[in-house]
């Protein structure tokens, strides 16, 4: 278990490993563009003048189509590791997930919410339609999220075993609401319902983009800042306590912070599970769980791994797609698996 | 890609006129001069896909959804997954000019990237009623060149739906409307009836048959209900089932309730494609019908086949 | 300098700690002896502003405790609980580097200060290993360090709290443990231990604090704490008390 690699080593593999995923990310799809054009519609991009004022298809294709997408797989991924340390380090089990805070299930509420009932009722604003989904998805997340945090406390202190067990409770009963409106969903609506639980960055934009960059920028900014309260944490509340660190300001700060991290991640692309799970846990066995290391490379590796995900799920039927989820899902599980079976 | 970089969406408006321009020198005095006629279309939805190879456009087809199954040939086609969950880039790779497809086409931003890329978008009612499909044959003609043939074929299709109308009313006077559930799904679990609102419930209808359920959509039928409702005749979408006669036997073992029910004690067990269920009225529905009637009304003699439309 | 004024804990409805006053001092450690719910981890987290007192207060250099900011206090007053459960696999370094946390003295420093402390609990030779690889004793010895180098190198003004800190070590560890823990206390800092074992408490402690259903039943030196009479109503025990015959401290021998 002793660590491999020297956290210089290991940013510099990273480095390398995002710039390729930015570059398959923007340079490979379903269409075929030639390297020329796609450097100069990405150079266009950056706000060079190159000459020739019309919209080609490479520009178009780079511009409107690639780089919303890799920008959304990039803060998801970044988002959803980084997310995962957080909650890792609360639990101070290297086997926790985001999902056990109920955000997961909270947001698949919501999700279900919007599109069997925006089915059913209709006459949701125009203005709204669009973002309803996401809205929903995001204070879905929210709300449980606050929910169990709340069944967590108690006289002024947040037990974290207490959350785990109201985590669970309350995660059934999300799935228990779900499958209601599973129910009472027509089969068209079925098929959305079943789609947005596997996760997709397909139909990225600008437009529906910044809520979640911003999110992201946040997270990533705040997060690291608590590396050493979190290296603390993972000795234990008291030892925390006694080293000085405001324990009880922490964990609420880790179960905010993840509940609006990966409220919107999946508010923006749907449930993409495993990569808040596996992330963390390949780059501890990688350099060790020190968190001033850990949470940096587990943002890297979360957004590289998930671009390359999504290059898979564009590229494998094309010019149909698969969702991303199975993806991440296909690949972090069996890696899972193998974890477990060797730490054992 | 060999025309990656000629600018699209300003391309077409500088060609266009000229082609046209040389298409009216060239062909008839007819020719619209406003708008070159489509060439590579994508089609989302299974009913639309079929339209359009009746309406002899099968080689304008240059990718095709999940849910186009008929004719068989389009499985050869490159598929753009299901219809709900397009891919712009995937779509775009095979360079449509026109996607159609059914409301139900999404989901809606990347829809508005193809409009962007400019792809022409053309939506038609996936609903199960004549008017529509009058309306859906209009449009698939006037793109495709075709009018005369979309009109052919609606009539076609209308005056077989009046004999089967015809037929059934004949059939009547000797034999009551027999009471009707269609299962979706495998019965080995607990199967899903469709409902009153549903294409199915339209197919039995016009087929003769009185659907027996009332709930809205495909739902979960236990055995006691099944019993309750007691069916002259229990349609199956899936044709394995009764295929062979192990099968069948395997399937009545299985499900009592079934077994017990009127329908099965008649052997009237009928399997009816599930295709015909979804994205509206396609060409084969009369068919469908025609096929349906005869399973309710067994004793008069079938409405004799008539060759499909325009194919 | 920790003090405790009148000092009761409630729990549950019940009282588990009642009117205890104690002053730990500079250079002297101060063992706590009591049966099990005696109260002595009680008292601890009461010292350590885990618990908030119902009555009574506890005061750092004459300020309660509870007005000091957590990196302030944690830089003048550790803690070993009875048993960390730490499941990541740190290097023995980094664990006893968290010790550092609080303080702002630079890498090379802490890395001094982290060796100095292994070597101080025995475990110079666990340098490089992974925690998790490590003996229950082993980790005891990496945790005792871990809070030596909080308090590095232990002056005047500073306190350090144990709980048990030789539970899970072999005889030899459990005398050079409390002879470090002598050393440290020796450098000017006060500190507080909770013991089982009475004779390691004659042989190593300064003074003695007896607890029982938590109250204080006897405070004073080794020989005036450790009688037959005391022990007796405490424990339950008949003990002969004899001398040590090369240190000459109290040797409690059960009948």
């Amino acid at each position: 278990m002793t660590p491999a690699l020297r956290p210089r080593s290991l940013f510099i593999a990273l480095g390398l490993l995002l710039a390729l995923a930015l570059w398959g990310s923007l340079a490979l799809g379903p269409v075929s563009l030639p390297l020329g054009e796609t450097l100069q519609a990405a150079l266009r991009l950056l706000g060079l003048p190159l000459g020739g004022s019309e919209l080609n298809q490479a520009q178009l294709i780079v511009g409107q189509i690639r780089m919303p997408r890799t920008l959304l797989g990039l803060a998801v991924g970044a988002v959803l590791a980084l997310c995962g340390v957080a909650m890792q380090g609360l639990f101070r089990n290297p086997l926790a997930d985001p999902g056990l805070i109920g955000v997961s299930s909270g947001a698949a509420l919501g999700a279900a919410i919007a599109i069997v009932g925006g089915a059913a009722f209709g006459g949701i604003p125009e203005a709204i339609a669009p973002y309803l989904l996401s809205l929903c998805a995001f204070v879905g997340g929210l709300a449980v999220t606050a929910l169990v945090y709340r069944l967590g406390r108690r006289d002024g202190l947040t037990s974290v075993v207490t959350m785990l067990l109201a985590g669970i409770a309350l995660n059934a009963l999300a799935f228990a609401c779900i499958g209601l409106f599973t129910y009472l969903a027509d089969d068209a609506t079925l098929r959305t319902l079943t789609f947005w639980n596997l996760g997709s960055l397909n139909g990225a934009s600008y437009a529906r983009l910044w809520p979640l960059l911003l999110v992201a920028f946040a997270v990533a900014l705040w997060l690291p800042r608590r590396a050493r309260a979190l290296n603390a944490l993972l000795l234990g509340e008291s030892e925390a306590r006694h080293l000085g660190f405001e324990v009880e300001r922490l964990k609420r700060e880790l179960v905010f912070c993840t509940a609006l991290g990966v409220g919107a991640a999946v508010a923006a692309a749907g449930m993409i599970g495993f990569i808040g799970l596996v992330v963390p846990h390949l780059v501890r066995l990688l350099v060790g769980p020190d968190h001033r290391v850990l949470l940096p490379a587990s943002m890297l590796a979360g957004a590289s791994l998930l671009l390359l995900a999504d290059l898979a799920a564009r590229l494998v039927l094309a010019p149909a797609e698969l969702p991303i989820g199975i993806v991440t899902a296909l690949i972090g599980a069996p890696f899972f698996l193998y974890l477990l079976i060797r730490g054992r | 890609m060999g025309v990656t970089n000629v600018s699209v969406s300003i391309g077409r408006r500088r060609l266009g006129p000229a082609l046209a321009l040389l298409a009216a020198l060239a062909w008839l005095p007819g020719a619209r001069a406003d708008d070159a006629l489509p060439q590579r279309w994508v089609s989302a939805g299974g009913s639309i896909s079929e339209w359009v190879v009746a309406l002899g456009g099968e080689d304008r087809l240059v990718g095709v959804d999940t849910t186009s199954l008929h004719p068989a040939s389009l499985q050869e086609l490159p598929s753009i997954g299901y219809q709900r969950q397009l891919a712009a880039e995937g779509i775009l790779a095979l360079r449509p000019d026109l996607l159609l497809g059914s409301e139900e086409m999404g989901p809606p931003p990347v829809l508005e990237q193809l409009r962007a890329a400019g792809v022409r978008l053309e939506t038609l009612s996936a609903q199960a009623d004549l008017a529509t499909l009058e309306d859906n044959l209009t449009r698939l003609g006037a793109l495709l060149g075709e009018p005369q043939r979309a009109r052919q074929a609606l009539a076609a299709f209308r005056s077989r739906l009046e004999a089967q109308e015809a037929w059934i009313a004949q059939a009547q006077r000797s034999q009551e409307a027999p009471g009707v559930l269609l299962l979706l799904g495998h019965p080995g679990g607990s199967a899903m009836a469709a409902g009153p609102d549903t294409a199915a419930a339209w197919l039995i209808e016009r087929a003769g048959g009185r659907n027996l359920t009332t709930h809205s959509g495909y739902k979960a039928l236990s055995s006691e209900a099944l019993l309750a409702l007691d069916p002259d005749v229990v349609i199956f979408t899936d044709r394995r089932l009764l295929e062979a006669d192990e099968a069948r036997q395997a399937l009545l073992r299985q499900n009592p309730a079934l077994a017990s029910t009127r329908a099965a004690r008649e052997g009237r067990l009928v399997a009816l494609d599930p295709t015909l269920l979804v994205g509206g009225l396609g060409p084969r529905v009369p068919e469908g019908l025609a096929a349906l009637s005869a399973a309710f009304y067994p004793a008069s003699s079938p409405l004799p086949a008539e060759t499909t439309p325009a194919r | 300098m920790l003090q405790a004024e009148a000092l009761s804990i409630h729990r549950g409805g019940r009282t588990v700690l009642e009117g205890v006053d104690l002053a730990l001092q500079p250079g002297r450690v101060l063992g706590v002896l009591g049966p099990n719910g005696a109260g002595k981890s009680t008292l601890l987290g009461a010292l350590s502003g885990e618990l908030a007192p119902a009555h009574g207060h506890v005061r750092l250099h004459g300020r309660p405790l509870e007005q000091w900011s957590g990196s302030e206090r944690a830089r003048c007053l550790a803690v070993l609980p009875q048993s960390s459960t730490l499941s990541f696999g740190f290097r023995v370094e980094e664990v006893v580097g968290m010790g550092r946390l609080p303080h702002a003295t630079g890498l090379v420093c802490d890395r001094e200060i982290v060796e100095a402390a292994l070597r101080a609990a025995d475990a110079a030779h666990l340098f490089g290993r992974s925690y998790l690889a490590l003996s229950g004793g082993e980790r005891q010895r990496v945790h005792l360090a871990r809070v030596l180098a909080q308090l590095w190198p232990g002056a005047q003004g500073q306190t350090l709290l144990l709980d048990e800190p030789t539970s899970m070590l072999d005889p030899l560890h459990q005398h050079s443990i409390l002879q470090a823990t002598r050393a440290f206390a020796a450098q000017g800092a006060a500190v507080l231990v909770i013991l089982h074992d009475l004779n390691l408490a004659a042989r190593y402690c300064d003074r003695l604090l007896l607890l029982q259903d938590g109250r204080p039943q006897a405070l004073g030196s080794p020989d005036e704490v450790l009688r037959p009479e005391p022990l007796k109503q405490v424990f339950g025990l008949d003990v002969l008390i004899q001398r040590h015959p090369e240190q000459g401290h109290p040797l409690i021998v059960v009948r």
